[in-house]
């Protein structure tokens, strides 16, 4: 048995390429995708049908009643099955609650499948039950936990093989597969379930998971549970293609209804075969059944297979990679844009964003690449004074709260790497390991563990060679270690690395040959380019950068790394689309270039804001005063415009600070006692803060690097056990629009997590939100921390469920009723 | 005796929300209103409906025993513990189980929102609590139609976490239901449903006609899910 020890797993720790404990010559025929595998049907159901109450732990059944599980899986081997599940579905820590200890019941459990003379025993394992952060509050490593408990024991009761099944969660799923990889060598199949709309209750799609999963390495990727097999065939012939492991389907018998008191399902054992045949003849090597299917249909499932052969199959060689939501697919020939904004070299406002936590402007630019057409995002967090590893984190975990778009991560830390590919629900793209022997023994494995594409630069110990052949050396060095570790070449990207053809003009043609070379010599690796190095040095960037892209793109590079902003270097894109024929017919083409030309625009934007502002003049026609009504009347739009009027005044002379104290300010203390008189309800003092937040942006872009002044730091938090945000949320908004900065942990946060960051940055004011009775403790627990911790920070409190009796048992300093109120108490203390 | 309901996932087609309920939920009494503002919220109701995937399980099971301080049901493993959940099923022959949700792109929209825009986002979470009590009123509405099938009265719905019925039910409740399986419902350690906008209730089939129901079926908020209408008499007998 392989070595069980891998909770904080590092690159050493990891075996480079994993081949499977296999019973059997006929299990390693069926895992090659030789042979066809039969499984069995539902437990569930037949418990239920046995008399088992809904609701009921069913696994502690092959405790107290072995001889009636033994017999249901009697049943099915009698029927045909090679493999019975053990009834261990919900066999967590965490489900069982202290009834039974999970190795306990999986020895059991195993034991009656033993008994029923199957051939091959599967160790069940379903999902958690608790949803995953960000959304739920159970951690990756907590769920990685509870599933390693399941795998250790289910491989100590002696089980052949593991099925992870019924995932919604691709997060979840990948912690379930990891804990498999990480704490046994069984083959581990994984199955996730689909709604009537194709995607699970999380939003994966049956490519998204097929391409996942089959990275991370499971033996078999398939589709439980959902749906009728009728329903379930055209999502498995999705997945198929993406897949080059066998893919397995137990479908449900339809959907259950009530008759005479009976459960029955829609679906009988002929209309069900009908369909698995159909899934067969597509290339579905591994069947059974799931709710609602009994013996009668695994017995007609195993008349269909008798003589059957094994489809062939064509997996797709695409490059591909996935968040949970969406798959980002250049088949050969295509091109793919990945932005490189989310980087803070040469980047000022996203270096102090990363610097303050405060990520706003991040999630802003990743927003702007995904509507300018990026197809995956770079995102670097490298900065010496910070911490960029959980900076990294955080910033990936962030991000998908606002794009779908794949990822790709992008440090020199490996560690920091492998921290964030980890955690991520999908399968990223590693940005970079490079020629040199450290570089590739400390990234590649990470690569190859997480199921995960890589970039690998042309530079070696000898610094970036500076011929055409050179770089290509280096890239067979790269491509030779990745065949070796078994990293399929669609997932090796090779950058030729962008010189400033100012110092060498020699550089550029390098680069080109260098990427023909590659393409040509190393056949199935894929070619990246980080564009703009090109014209370091020159007047007009753009022009250059655009007209070395269109180079780049003739010598065959396939992903681009731009600024997808810059509509110069898209249209290169879009235009090189209908020369290569990836935009077919030009649609995509037409569909946006109709109509364009290079005559400049007519109306200039600013023009329209003045017209904008003055269509509805307000009453006083000082700047001033203009400014204070569009915040009163939370109108946004027009801020910035009439900030820069104030600002470029210069007679008056006005500076940021006066914009501040002079404008912005008074006019949120009149939003502020409109909300208090109840002329203004929440909405509207929302909207004006939004209003003031649009001035105090021109004011930040417009100051130096000494940035716009602070009026001091507040932290905030929903306390651990709560996920209830929106209350937290407005008083951020509204502190930040009075000038005070903001460290937002979020919600669920543990009391210690939250003492530490005041204590680190000596924060003055917290304010702690609760909503639930049952995490008021959290917020007790939470005070008395900072009282021990951090006895110079005064504590406001707030939410539903409490009030000024409460907020003193609780040991607040303050109680805010609402967010206005959270405002007037940060001036009281800061000032 | 039998019950004779279960219904694993229904999927409801809600086509709008009342904005009075919605603006209700914002705190809203009659202030004016901007055209801007106005615009927004629209917009967000709009986004509400085209996340949402409105969803209930339902099933009915016996009742074994009332006490004043629990009601114990057949053929399920529940206890609803308390005294008020006790009074309010005081004389049912059955209780009806149901769990609403509107799935997991609303939350995930939600969370879009927090990073990006505060006020949308607390527009859109009153959007989808108002929603959210439309799929319970959906649900609800089944469970009394199936009451008076059998000429019997169902009382209101009455959730885990009102009076004393302590959240601590959701777990068994959820399990009884398979929501997790059927409709994605999750749980966090501390009993709060992911995703957030979902409910679980109780309806309770009683012999006799029951409080607190709608005197009209004018003002009755089940009124467009009911089915009983239809068939010339009224849920109140």
């Amino acid at each position: 048995m392989a070595s069980a020890s891998v909770a904080t797993v590092t690159p050493q720790g990891h075996r480079a390429t994993r081949s499977p404990r296999v019973r059997d010559e006929r299990l390693a025929r069926v895992l090659a995708g030789k042979d066809f595998l039969l499984l069995d049907g539902a437990m569930g159901t037949q418990l239920q049908e046995r008399g088992l109450a809904a609701g009921e732990i069913p696994e502690l059944l092959c405790l107290t009643n072995p001889e009636e599980i033994t017999a249901i899986h009697a049943a099915y081997v009698a029927a045909g099955s090679d493999v019975v599940t053990t009834n261990t579905f919900g066999a967590n820590r965490g489900k069982l609650g202290g009834t039974a200890g999970v190795e306990e019941v999986f020895a059991a459990a195993t034991a009656c499948a033993r008994a029923a003379g199957a051939r091959y025993v599967a160790a069940d394992i379903g999902p958690t039950g608790a949803l995953l952060q960000p959304m739920g509050t159970l951690s990756f490593d907590e769920a990685y936990e509870l599933f390693a408990e399941q795998v250790r024991a289910a491989d100590a009761a002696g089980a052949d093989l593991l099925v992870i099944e019924t995932m919604a969660d691709l997060a979840e799923a990948k912690a379930a597969l990891l804990a498999a990889k990480e704490n046994s060598d069984l083959p581990a199949f994984v199955t996730m379930t689909f709604d009537e709309d194709g995607r699970t209750f999380l939003g994966t799609t049956p490519e998204v998971a097929a391409v996942t999963l089959d990275a991370l390495g499971a033996d078999v990727v398939g589709i439980n549970c959902s749906l009728g097999p009728s329903d379930v065939t055209p999502l498995v012939e999705r997945m198929l293609p993406w897949v080059g492991c066998p893919v397995m389907v137990q479908a449900n018998a339809g959907l259950p209804h009530v008759e005479d008191g009976r459960t029955l399902y829609s679906i009988g054992p002929d209309e069900y075969c009908e369909a698995v045949a159909r899934m067969l003849d597509a290339g579905v090597t591994v069947i059974g059944g799931c709710c609602g299917t009994s013996p009668a249909f695994i017995a007609g499932e195993r008349a269909l297979l008798e003589g059957r052969r094994v489809a062939r199959r064509r997996p797709r060689d695409d490059f591909a990679v996935t968040s949970a939501q969406q798959l980002t697919a250049i088949p050969t020939g295509y091109v793919g844009v990945i932005g490189e904004r989310i980087n803070p070299t040469g980047k000022r406002l996203l270096r102090e964003a990363l610097r303050s936590g405060n990520h706003d402007y991040v999630m802003g630019e990743a927003i702007s690449q995904t509507s300018a057409g990026a197809q995956i995002l770079d995102v670097n967090a490298g900065l010496p004074e910070i911490d960029e590893r959980a900076t990294l984190v955080r910033l990936v975990s962030e991000l998908q709260g606002v794009t779908t778009l794949p990822l790709q991560i992008d440090s020199s830390d490996p560690l920091a790497v492998e921290a964030a590919v980890r955690l991520y629900p999908g399968k990223p793209v590693i940005n970079s390991t490079n020629g040199t022997q450290e570089a590739l023994d400390a990234v590649l494995p990470i690569a190859r563990h997480y199921g995960c594409a890589v970039v690998g630069l042309t530079l070696d110990e000898g610094g970036i060679p500076t011929t055409a052949e050179g770089r290509l050396s280096v890239a067979r060095r790269i491509v030779a270690a990745c065949d070796e570790l078994g990293i399929p070449r669609r997932d090796v990207i090779i950058d030729c690395l962008a010189m400033a053809a100012s110092t060498d003009q020699r550089a550029p043609r390098a680069i080109l040959d260098g990427i023909s070379l590659v393409k040509r010599e190393l056949p199935g690796v894929r070619c990246v380019l980080g564009v703009s190095n090109i014209s370091f040095g020159l007047p007009f960037r753009p022009l250059v950068n655009a007209t070395f892209l269109a180079a780049a793109l003739s010598a065959g590079l396939d992903l681009a790394i731009v600024n997808p902003m810059s509509d110069r270097l898209m249209d290169v894109i879009n235009s090189w689309r209908v020369l290569s024929g990836e935009d077919m017919g030009a649609r995509a083409y037409l569909s946006s270039y109709a109509g364009r030309s290079d005559s400049p625009a007519s109306a200039s934007p600013t023009a329209n804001a003045t017209s904008d502002l003055g269509e509805q003049a307000p009453a006083d026609t000082t700047p001033e005063g203009q400014v204070r009504d569009l915040v009163l009347a939370g109108r946004k739009d027009p801020v910035p415009d009439a900030v820069r009027v104030i600002l470029a005044d210069a007679e008056a002379g006005h500076d940021a600070l006066y914009v501040i104290n002079e404008v912005l300010v008074p006019a949120l203390d009149e939003v502020g006692a409109r909300f208090e008189r109840g002329t203004f309800f929440l909405p509207q003092l929302m909207a004006s803060a939004e209003a003031a937040k649009a001035g105090f942006s021109v004011l930040r872009e417009g100051a130096g690097s000494s940035g716009v002044p602070s009026k001091g730091t507040v932290a905030l938090a929903t306390v651990r056990g709560d996920i209830h945000d929106i209350g937290k949320n407005i008083v951020r908004m509204l502190l930040e629009n009075y000038g005070y900065e903001v460290i937002d942990l979020g919600r669920d946060v543990d009391p210690q997590t939250f003492a530490s960051c005041v204590v680190e940055h000596h924060i003055e004011l917290a304010g702690l939100s609760a909503l639930m009775t049952t995490t008021v403790p959290a917020m007790a627990e939470t005070i008395e921390l900072l009282h021990e911790q951090a006895p110079w920070c005064k504590v406001i409190v707030g939410g539903a469920v409490l009030n000024p009796e409460y907020a003193q048992m609780v040991g607040a300093d303050f109680y805010a009723k609402d967010a206005s109120e959270s405002a007037r108490i940060a001036g009281e203390v800061l000032g | 005796m039998t019950a004779r309901l279960r219904v694993a996932r229904e999927t409801y087609d809600i086509r709008d929300i009342d904005r009075a309920e919605v603006l209700r939920y914002l705190g809203y009494h009659g202030q004016e209103l901007t055209g801007e503002l106005d615009a927004r919220i629209d917009a967000l109701v709009g986004r509400c409906l085209a996340c949402a995937r409105p969803r209930a399980a339902i099933a009915a099971f016996p009742v074994r025993e009332t006490r004043p301080d629990a009601v114990v049901l057949d053929g399920c493993a529940l206890s609803l513990t308390g005294h008020d959940i006790a009074t309010h099923l005081a004389d049912a022959t059955e209780v009806v189980l149901l769990a609403a949700t509107l799935g997991a792109d609303v939350d995930r929209e939600l969370r879009r929102l927090s990073l990006t825009d505060a006020l949308g986002q607390v527009i859109l979470d009153s959007a989808a609590t108002a929603l959210a009590e439309r799929a319970a009123d959906a649900a609800e509405a089944h469970a009394r139609a199936y009451a008076a099938d059998q000429g019997s009265f169902a009382s209101r719905r009455f959730s885990p976490g009102y009076g004393d019925l302590p959240l601590s039910v959701q777990p068994a409740f959820l399990a009884t239901l398979d929501a997790t399986r059927q409709l994605g419902i999750t749980l966090t350690p501390s009993h709060l449903m992911v995703p957030t906008k979902s409910v679980t209730a109780i309806v309770g089939i009683h012999p006799t006609p029951q409080p607190g129901l709608e005197s009209s079926c004018t003002t009755c908020p089940l009124s467009d899910f009911c089915s009983i209408r239809r068939t010339g008499r009224t849920c109140r007998g």
